[in-house]
């Protein structure tokens, strides 16, 4: 178990060594500023028009949190996707292509432990971008409207509205943010999937973009109402879930359960296609 | 003792094209082995092989007694190797490449690690980010690499490739140092005819995925006695020398078998009115085997 961690701190230690890595999060923090700064320019109005149509007061529910979890939501949708494509659509094409593979796989490892080792860091890294988003987001909510307040949670994706006071909405924006980094771990998956053949890293980061785009698309045109459950980002949306007055925990594990078997499916099958694979130049 | 056994080898790519055709051969405890072939022979595809890299049609290599189809983990626990071009990863330190292939090794020894990177020269580079690196020092630190943790067995793809002349002179004298005091058993694989002849015991000669010779090294031969004989009539010389059991090529190089005598063979030529103008010792070139080999097939 040591050499197991030993190996993925190898693994870590190359992805936190690139500067690219690091270009995703100061990306983010700079598109979460722009954000931010339209908030404040331009208010939120249609958060506003839902707090006041519910008949609360806008005042209190325009807090540090509510800001947040908007700048969040639009960052992760506009960004999100992208740089978890990048990263682990490079993560076996790219060392592939470069020929470190050759040099990693001249030791005395087997090809399911160097992958798992590198599945392990591109769906951390997914986890620990959400969180750095979700946290940077707070910090500058705090900035614009300082500590207290409500918080105001909708997911329309999931047709959750919900009003807390400051306490226990933490309490929620804290669960969700670690539950949202869970669902994007598929995105990570799926461009992992693609990575595991030979193929550009680039036709696997847009490979993975594209399916959760057009999923995404599918997903709210209304032609697939009654095959939703086929689409994976009706699984990754129940995350919003968590942010619900009740939470419905039987349809939260039901939606995670379809989230890790798909994700343990494509590591399955990126697997198998890696390891039928000759690695020669 | 045969360290590195290759067995039977077939491979044919999905292209149809053939790579390997029932390919073996034996790798010697302590003896340099050279792979010698023309660029696309399949060299590097038994490389490939014997790090599991590359699936075999049919066959197998053994490591140690250990087939690498069968424990692939175990027989690579034994073998060290630079396998193509070796590409760092050029953001992270030359120490910092070494600690993340040595823990897919199971194993980190920070004074051997020293040991090693000072044995190569890289001392005073190690802590520098290995983009800064020379294509030379990059050599250096993929044959440290290789000899962590202290393998039984070298594999070398062609490890002087693009290499300047005294780059090529440092990296032969490190391998030929490590054979000498180690007792390393090392597999090159190149398509240089003067770094086989300068550094390996034997050759294995493949030519479009065929082995078509396995033998010493001719610069390395002790047991072949080779003459180069001048004479105005060779058709009547080499009558002779079949007559005498020797055989003679057109360039009248002539191979005396281990049962005759060198001078024998002269006084066959001249009772049988051979005008011998010369008739001297010739050493053999690798160069000359390997055009022979090839001019043949």
């Amino acid at each position: 178990m040591i050499l197991f961690f030993q190996q993925w701190y190898g693994e870590l230690l190359k992805l936190f060594a690139r500067r690219r890595t690091y270009i995703g999060f100061g990306a983010f923090v700079a598109l979460e500023i722009v954000i931010l700064l339209l908030i404040k320019k331009f208010g939120m109005g249609p958060i506003q028009k839902a707090i006041v149509g519910s008949g609360e007061s806008f005042e209190y529910y325009f807090s540090a949190l509510t800001v947040a979890s908007t700048v969040m939501g639009f960052s992760v949708f506009l960004l999100g996707a992208l740089f978890l494509s990048l990263v682990a659509g490079d993560i076996v094409a790219k060392e592939g292509e470069d020929g470190h593979m050759r040099l990693l796989l001249a030791r005395p490892v087997s090809r399911f432990r160097l992958l798992l080792l590198k599945y392990l860091t591109c769906t951390g890294y997914a986890f620990f971008l959400i969180q750095f988003l979700a946290w940077t987001s707070f910090l500058l909510g705090l900035v614009l409207r300082g500590w207290g307040g409500g918080y105001f949670a909708i997911v329309p994706e999931v047709s959750v509205v919900a009003f807390y006071d400051w306490g226990p909405g933490l309490q929620r924006y804290a669960c969700s943010s670690l539950a949202l980094g869970l669902s994007m771990t598929t995105v990570s998956s799926i461009a992992f999937f693609l990575s595991c053949f030979r193929i550009k890293p680039a036709a696997a980061t847009i490979g993975a973009l594209t399916y959760i785009l057009v999923d995404f698309i599918l997903r709210n045109s209304g032609f697939m109402d009654s095959y939703q459950h086929f689409l994976v980002t009706k699984h990754m949306a129940n995350w919003g879930r968590i942010l619900a007055e009740t939470i419905d925990w039987p349809l939260v594990w039901r939606g995670y359960a379809v989230v890790f078997g798909v994700n343990l499916t494509l590591f399955t099958l990126g697997y198998a296609v890696f390891e039928s694979r000759d690695l020669k130049s | 003792m045969a360290l590195l056994e290759v067995r039977h080898l077939t491979k044919r790519w999905p292209t149809g094209r053939m790579a390997l055709d029932d390919v073996s051969f034996e790798v010697q405890q302590g003896e340099i082995l050279g792979l010698l072939g023309h660029n696309g022979a399949g060299k590097s595809t038994i490389m490939g092989i014997t790090l599991g890299m590359v699936r075999p049609d049919t066959g197998e290599v053994r490591i140690g007694g250990r087939s690498v189809q069968k424990d692939r983990g175990g027989a690579l626990q034994q073998i060290g190797a630079i396998y193509e071009a070796a590409v760092f990863y050029d953001y992270l330190s030359g120490w910092q490449n070494l600690r993340v292939l040595c823990s897919l090794s199971g194993w980190w020894d920070e004074a051997e690690v020293k040991r090693v990177v000072q044995m190569v020269n890289l001392s005073r580079a190690i802590h520098q980010k290995t983009a800064t690196y020379s294509h030379g020092m990059r050599q250096r630190l993929a044959l440290a690499q290789a000899l962590l943790p202290q393998p039984k067995i070298l594999l070398l793809d062609e490890p002087t490739d693009g290499l300047d002349p005294e780059g090529i002179r440092e990296f032969r004298e490190l391998i030929l140092h490590l054979r000498q005091h180690q007792g390393m058993t090392i597999m090159l694989n190149s398509h240089l005819l003067g770094e086989i002849e300068q550094m390996c015991d034997r050759c294995v000669i493949i030519k479009d995925g065929k082995k078509v010779f396995a033998g010493p090294v001719p610069s390395q031969e002790k047991t072949r006695r080779i003459f180069q004989l001048e004479t105005s009539d060779i058709g009547l010389a080499r009558e002779v020398l079949d007559r005498a059991g020797a055989t003679m090529d057109k360039h009248g190089i002539v191979e005396v078998p281990l049962n005759m005598e060198p001078h024998d063979l002269v006084a066959a030529l001249v009772h049988g009115n051979v005008q011998v103008s010369a008739w001297q010792p010739h050493r053999r070139t690798l160069e000359e085997l390997y055009m022979g080999l090839s001019s043949k097939s």
